[in-house]
């Protein structure tokens, strides 16, 4: 009994034994990839999406997808992760002003080292957008991917009943139009309904979608360096902070933190947002709600066209990984024309694609999404930021002036924008 | 049974021991030898370390923002810990009378200690938010001007206080009660013999009876006074024009917003030290003997 037993077990052992070793050895061919998508619902989706697509085509070469994990913010992740060396093959939702920090600490991988990197890039990108992304030592460590210019969103509804049949394109005409739509509704002698709605927290990086973003459009693209030195001493950033001031100064502007979307709810008329918040409306929107995007407002004589912040999200290699090679090919078909397509689709977010509002590719999702096609224009007259290590030491510099001079009142714009760029200049002497 | 001799008794007491000596080497001694390191050193995480001597401690001298966010954690103290023993005290004096849901009071009072500090912190930045809180809401409605609890500089640290007070009221309540009943029951009858008043019972007995409560409750509200973080970063952000800065979060922003890892533990030890020097004080002032 015990010997036919033996006689029995002995070959199934050995089958099992056989049939793990061998797919041992396919699993020792499988490269794995692991790939950080930023973590909100859309672009979970999309990630899941186009993982899905990748793993099924590409047996040997198989991603796992997982969101950047929950923080503040997507920057405070990465570094941890770069310092405890726990980075992902690929990360897709990198803010460029970070880039140079982890350049200097070779975490990346320099992406013009694969042969084919600069056809690829140009296919796509335009050579204005590449360049910007280009570091101090000539390496490009970040393949452009998406951006979101900052425009103006403004209830069509809300204007009209004051009167106003386009939207303001001038700082005083967003004056006047202000005049009309602050106001109180319900008579309880209190304002409640505003023109626009400014973050007067002062963190660094609400600067962008305010300070920052009017400042790119009021001086027609400039940034806040100019040949690596401090260049923001100008009228155009006097500009900015006097109609800002303006704003606050005159209640145009809530002060605090409200409870909820305050544009959706109607209680702010203009905002100045990304293309993200079309997918956001579209879904929360009551009925006859009505809302449509212009250029950001400008001084007096700016001419067409207006620029804006570009608000970018790239796609890096970082240098822990072993298939650096393999990493390349998924970058390629994440940003490939129908991923591209599907980013738009499920996002809302512009792709850095040339000709974006021409491709034939994408003509019927613009003609089925008008309101995206003004950012797929405007999304060539955009600036990103510099590329400085010390850059959100800069943006909080820039935060603090704000909340004296514009929020309060304690500065006028021209000691506010001489008192930050002297601080900006010593924290880049340091 | 075998006798364990002298050595080996020693060898099991360290090994019962070994859990906490580990978790002592890993959390406590190894930060706190590499903080003391970085004070010397200028490193942004991922870059290599570099020396720089006494820089770190010069920059701090003359960093106007930290003095500014010390002062800030000094009115902070000098509202919330007043308000807090206060407060405590007279509340642990009515719960520890036989009244009517004693148990559920208690209970009330402490539920606060065990809610997230976030959670409470954004439940309380509605209620104080200048259009549309419910504070100001009822202001309106009873026709006085509304209050700009979070958006005035003068305004936003004392109401974080009086937030911070009523989210940790509740554990010195229980600290104090227990104060309260170790109070032998004889001396208050020996007051009533002599003909003692409630407010003398309680000036001459109660409150130096309970003076190690007392400083004990002191001293963990400075330490919880100095670690003021999660209001003013949830609320404010350290604003209106940094009059809600504190020292916790200015250490917080040096640290993980510009990666200056060997400045923020020069500011960590220098507020440990200013810490160090102010519960001496307290120590001090109010501490005395029972039963002298």
């Amino acid at each position: 009994m015990l010997k036919s037993i033996k006689s029995f077990l002995i070959p199934l052992f050995g089958l099992i034994f056989l049939s793990e070793s061998i797919s041992l050895c396919a699993k020792d061919n499988v490269v794995r990839l692991t790939y950080w998508p930023s973590s909100n619902p859309e672009e979970i989706e999309l990630a899941t999406s186009i993982v899905d697509e990748w793993n099924r085509t590409h047996p040997y070469i198989q991603v796992d997808m997982q969101p950047l994990p929950a923080s503040q913010s997507s920057e405070e992740v990465l570094f941890t992760a770069v310092a405890a060396k726990t980075t992902p093959d690929i990360c897709s939702n990198i803010w460029p002003g970070i880039v140079p920090e982890f350049a200097l600490a070779n975490a990346l991988v320099a992406l013009d080292k694969f042969k084919d990197f600069w056809d690829v890039a140009f296919l796509r990108t335009t050579k204005n957008i590449l360049e910007s992304f280009i570091s101090k030592n000539g390496h490009i460590y970040q393949m452009p991917w998406k951006g979101n210019p900052i425009m103006m969103e403004y209830n069509v509804r809300l204007l009209r009943d004051a009167g106003i049949f386009k939207p303001p394109r001038t700082y005083a005409e967003f004056m006047n139009a202000a005049k009309e739509l602050t106001r109180d509704t319900d008579g309880d002698g209190t304002i409640d309904q505003w023109i626009g709605i400014i973050n007067v927290n002062p963190v660094w990086w609400h600067r962008f979608f305010d300070f920052y973003s009017l400042y790119i459009a009021a001086s027609r693209g400039r940034t806040l360096f100019e040949n690596g030195k401090v260049d923001f001493n100008n009228e155009y950033a006097k500009d900015v902070f006097r109609f800002l001031q303006e704003g606050f100064k005159k209640k145009y502007f809530p002060m605090g933190t409200l409870q909820g979307n305050q544009f959706l709810l109607e209680h702010v008329a203009i905002q100045f947002v990304g293309p993200w918040d079309i997918g956001f409306l579209e879904k929360n929107k009551p009925e006859n709600f009505e809302y449509d995007f212009a250029p950001l407002p400008v001084p007096e004589g700016t001419p067409e066209p207006i620029l804006t912040y570009s608000d970018p999200k790239n796609i890096v290699i970082f240098s822990t990984t072993k298939h650096p090679e393999e990493a390349w090919e998924f970058v390629k078909f994440l940003i490939s024309k129908e991923n591209d397509l599907q980013l738009l689709k499920i996002t809302y977010q512009m792709p850095f694609r040339k000709d974006l509002d021409i491709d034939p590719a994408f003509k019927k999702y613009f003609k089925e999404n008008p309101k995206t096609l003004k950012f797929a224009k405007q999304i060539s007259y955009t600036r990103g930021t510099d590329n400085i290590p010390q850059l959100k030491e800069i943006f909080d510099a820039i935060a603090q002036a704000f909340e004296y001079c514009c929020v309060y009142g304690q500065q006028t714009p021209e000691d506010a924008i001489k008192n930050a760029t002297e601080i900006c200049k010593q924290i880049i002497e340091r | 049974m075998k006798k364990m001799n002298k050595y080996e008794n020693n060898r099991v007491g360290y090994l019962m021991g070994l859990p906490y000596i580990i978790f002592f080497l890993l959390f406590v001694a190894y930060p706190l030898i590499f903080s003391f390191i970085l004070v010397f050193h200028k490193w942004d995480i991922i870059g290599p370390m570099n020396f720089v001597g006494f820089v770190n401690f010069s920059h701090l001298l003359h960093d106007s923002l930290f003095w500014k966010s010390l002062g800030n954690t000094l009115i902070f103290l000098a509202i919330h810990i007043p308000l807090q023993i206060i407060i405590a005290l007279v509340i642990a004096n009515i719960l520890n009378q036989k009244i009517v849901a004693r148990g559920f009071f208690r209970a009330a009072f402490f539920l606060p200690v065990v809610i997230s500090g976030v959670v409470v912190t954004m439940i309380w930045q509605q209620l104080y938010s200048q259009e549309t809180g419910l504070f100001n809401m009822l202001l309106s409605k009873i026709s006085l001007p509304k209050i700009p609890w979070l958006i005035s500089t003068k305004l936003a640290m004392p109401s974080i206080a009086i937030m911070a007070t009523w989210k940790n009221v509740g554990l010195y309540i229980v600290l104090f009660l227990a104060g309260l009943q170790n109070v032998p029951v004889s001396l208050y009858e020996a007051a009533d013999l002599d003909g003692a008043t409630g407010v003398q019972k309680f000036l001459h007995i109660t409150i130096p009876m309970i003076n190690p409560t007392i400083i004990m409750v002191l001293i963990l509200s400075t330490l919880g006074g100095f670690s003021l973080f999660i209001e003013p970063y949830v609320m404010t952000g350290g604003g209106p024009m940094n009059s809600t800065l504190s020292c916790v979060l200015y250490i917080y922003k040096q640290a993980f917003y510009f990666n200056h890892m060997g400045y923020a533990a020069t500011l960590g030890f220098a507020v440990a030290f200013i810490i160090m020097i102010v519960v001496i004080i307290q120590r001090r002032l109010f501490e005395t003997e029972i039963y002298t």
